[in-house]
């Protein structure tokens, strides 16, 4: 109960049900919030969720391996090729496939580019429902510049299927790297730019810092990940203490910051992307020339067959052998894990994702307790969800 | 020595049997003694739980815990086997709060009930939808469709009249 | 006695002596007397080109085209492609649709961007009904034309055309920048054909 107090004489007043429903400009999809407000404060908050929920899980036992890899594009729909490496680690560790060193090199190449394009996506959504409108119209300006490069590789600019078992599609175009090189010089003065713009205004401390603070053991107890579990003071990050792929032959540092709340969780994306670029830089100067890069054997037929390779031309019959798998990756958002168990066949019997978006979803209810609501869009932003790895 | 058999040394009784899920260790559990396991292993050192699997093989059906340590940077896994007619295992939210959706999107689509839990109710289909969508049996053909009934809560039937424009 | 006191002559026309000689129009006017629009040519005659005929119909619908505003529904992976396609690279502000109205009873556009579950279909039905008439649906994708690739899902809609009219559908998944403007012109040359005045060929 409120307490009003009008010249002396204290007046009680009821809960107020607020409903911020699935339609909604700031939450970033269709979310709803059901909200008991007292006053302005909010007493308690209730997510609900499944306005997206399309079956995914379903359809990987009605769909074959090969068949399965778009739709895991469409789970976290901002940076898709994380998505379809993590299902395609899977499989490759059931089925026992060596990849050639090349492929490698070109899906870590993809991956960290996708990690930038995430959190401009992410830096800008956020700012926007803050007010401030010119960061997502900077952000979206370098997307462009990273899809054409994605277009380039692989045709689509935003569900890519190009990861597949034993390598990826085909090899890098001609003009690729010089493109690239030019990509990663300007994305330098620009994040300078943005660190500039956004770091010291004093607006955008006053509405971040202590919002929605959680410390590292209770953020363990949640279940979170990712960036989100690095602005609270855990130093853990899957490339670094599991490696895979390439990552054991790069250097990079792990961004941590101590405070828990809304302002370090940003400040370690920001971080991030500048660990992205130089991770980037890496691979591009060490990138290997091997000369097959999809391995015909399982399954991919080679996109430009020559007469020689006529043989291997037409895509063999791929079923892994019987078994379970647990392999999760580093995703932008967080830890993305797949867990697969094969039967023999060319379905895979139980595919299930464990996704970043919905497991950070579980602590918005005790990170917001008596924040008023501009407050929980600003922590809620900074969460990073996407519906499309909630729901599934 | 790895964390299963760690735990087999500590409580034989409740340990059934220790393999590889691939190449992490796991350990097959009596389902009563889920919550004392699991304590010893977060006693241990496992502190996150990953993913919590319903699968529904056609006799029994299987849950399967995913543990990871921060601090030992090692995985463990816990296998649980239960009847096909009545699922039910205890639920792990008093030790970890993050299992709470985890366990509920397991209930809503695999069917499995987590006895002392505090709040379970379908998660990601709405309330009053029939059948558990990931058990081999469920019927895909008939289609059900989602009204708002009066108070704005979600009414499922598989009568779509009110909603559709033509039959 | 003639009828009523007027006085009626009999009068034979001999239709093979009329000549009709047809002026090659020169000046706009002259042009839009050959429309065959009803029109007042004489005072038009004075102020020469300070003065517009057209059809009720066509300035309607020339106001309506040129200033469609969209309602934000985007549902999934589509609605990121609409952010995109409203952000500076391609910008869907040259065609009027500068800012994305956050309320239904502001718009008169409703992109259907993203799959329709059927749990958020009710609530896609009501954003149309609360949209005041007149108003255009673009089913923009794969999943709003049909069900998309999650067509046998047990969960989704099969087609947003199921519980509301649709008029432009955008196949892709997601559709290209350059598919949604394309999309866009569509709409617009239906809209500029609407109303009595197309129907009867007065627009022309």
């Amino acid at each position: 109960m409120a307490l009003i107090y009008s010249g002396g004489n204290n007046v009680e007043s009821d809960e107020l049900f607020i409903n911020m429903g699935p339609v909604h400009p700031s939450t970033h999809g269709v979310l709803r919030f059901k909200l008991r407000m007292d006053g302005e404060s909010i007493k308690e908050c209730t997510p609900v969720i499944g306005y997206l929920h399309r079956g995914t899980e379903k359809l990987g036992e009605m769909k074959t391996y090969l068949q399965f890899i778009p739709y895991t594009d469409r789970l976290d729909y901002i940076s898709a090729f994380p998505n379809n490496y993590a299902f395609v680690k899977a499989v490759e560790e059931l089925a026992g496939i060596e990849v050639p060193l090349r492929a490698e090199y070109i899906r870590v190449m993809t991956m960290e580019l996708n990690r930038i394009v995430n959190h401009l996506v992410g830096i800008g959504s956020l700012l926007m429902d803050l007010g401030a409108a010119t960061m997502i119209m900077w952000g979206f300006r370098e997307r462009e510049n990273a899809l054409q490069l994605f277009e380039m590789l692989c045709g689509a600019r935003m569900t890519f299927n190009y990861i597949k078992p034993g390598g990826v599609r085909e090899d890098m175009p001609e003009g690729f790297i010089p493109k690239l090189n030019e990509f990663l010089k300007d994305m330098e003065k620009r994040i300078d730019d943005y660190e500039q713009l956004i770091n010291g205004n004093e607006i955008f401390h006053m509405r971040m810092k202590n919002i929605g603070v959680i410390s590292g053991k209770d953020a363990v107890n949640y279940g979170w990940t990712g960036p989100t579990l690095r602005g609270s003071g855990v130093d853990y990050d899957l490339r670094k203490y599991e490696p895979y792929s390439i990552y054991p032959d790069l250097d990079f540092k792990v961004c941590v910051r101590k405070e828990g709340d809304s302002f370090a969780r940003f400040i370690v994306r920001m971080d991030e992307m500048k660990e992205s670029l130089h991770i980037l830089r890496q691979v591009v100067d060490n990138m290997p020339e091997s000369k097959v890069i999809s391995s015909a054997e399982y399954g991919i037929a080679p996109m430009t067959g020559t007469p020689s390779s006529v043989s291997t031309y037409f895509p063999r019959i791929f079923a892994p052998p019987p078994g379970e798998v647990y392999s999760r990756i580093e995703a932008p958002k967080g830890e993305l894990g797949f867990y697969v168990v094969s039967d023999g066949t060319t379905k895979p019997y139980r595919v299930k994702i464990r996704s970043p978006s919905f497991c950070n979803l579980t602590a918005i209810p005790s990170l917001v307790k008596g924040l008023k609501i501009p407050d929980l869009i600003a922590a809620f932003g900074t969460i990073d969800v996407v519906l499309g790895d909630v729901d599934r | 020595m790895n964390a299963a058999e760690e735990l087999k040394a500590l409580l034989p009784g409740s340990v059934i049997s220790i393999g590889l899920q691939l190449n992490k260790p796991m350990a097959v559990i009596k389902k009563e003694d889920l919550v004392k396991v699991a304590g010893k292993a977060k006693d241990l050192g496992f502190d996150h739980l990953s993913v919590v699997t319903g699968i529904d093989y056609k006799d029994h059906f299987e849950v399967i815990y995913n543990f990871f340590s921060y601090s030992k940077k090692q995985n463990l896994a816990l296998k649980v086997n239960l009847d096909h007619d009545k699922p039910e295992v205890d639920s792990l939210t008093s030790l970890w709060k993050g299992a709470d959706w985890l366990e509920r999107e397991t209930f809503d689509l695999v069917g499995i009930k987590f006895i002392g839990h505090p709040n379970l109710i379908r998660i990601l289909l709405p309330d009053g939808w029939n059948g558990h969508p990931l058990r081999k049996d469920y019927d895909m053909n008939t289609e059900q469709f989602v009204t708002i009934g009066e108070n704005g809560d979600d009414v499922v039937s598989p009568d779509g009249t009110n909603l559709l424009r033509r039959k | 006695m003639e009828k009523g006191g007027f006085r009626v002559d009999p009068v034979t026309i001999d239709t093979t002596k009329i000549k009709i000689t047809k002026k090659q129009p020169v000046t706009a006017l002259d042009k839009l007397n050959d429309t065959g629009l009803i029109s007042t040519v004489l005072a038009a005659r004075e102020r020469e080109g300070m003065i517009l005929f057209s059809t009720i119909d066509q300035v309607f619908n020339w106001a309506r085209l040129s200033s469609l505003w969209p309602v934000t529904s985007g549902l999934a992976c589509c609605a990121i492609e609409m952010m995109a396609v409203a952000m500076a690279h391609h910008d869907i502000a040259r065609f009027g649709m500068e800012i994305f109205r956050a309320s239904p009873r502001q718009a008169d556009l409703m992109f259907v961007a993203g799959t329709v579950t059927k749990r958020m279909a009710p609530r896609v039905k009501q954003l149309y009904e609360m949209m005041p008439d007149p108003k255009w649906v673009i089913a923009v994708g794969g999943c709003a034309s049909t069900g998309g690739p999650y067509h046998e899902s047990y969960s989704v809609l099969k087609g947003v055309d199921l519980i509301i009219p649709v008029d432009v559908y955008v196949p892709g998944c997601p559709p290209r920048p350059e598919a949604w403007i394309y999309a866009v012109i569509q709409l617009r040359e239906k809209i500029k054909n609407q109303g009595y005045g197309a129907k009867w060929g007065l627009n022309k």
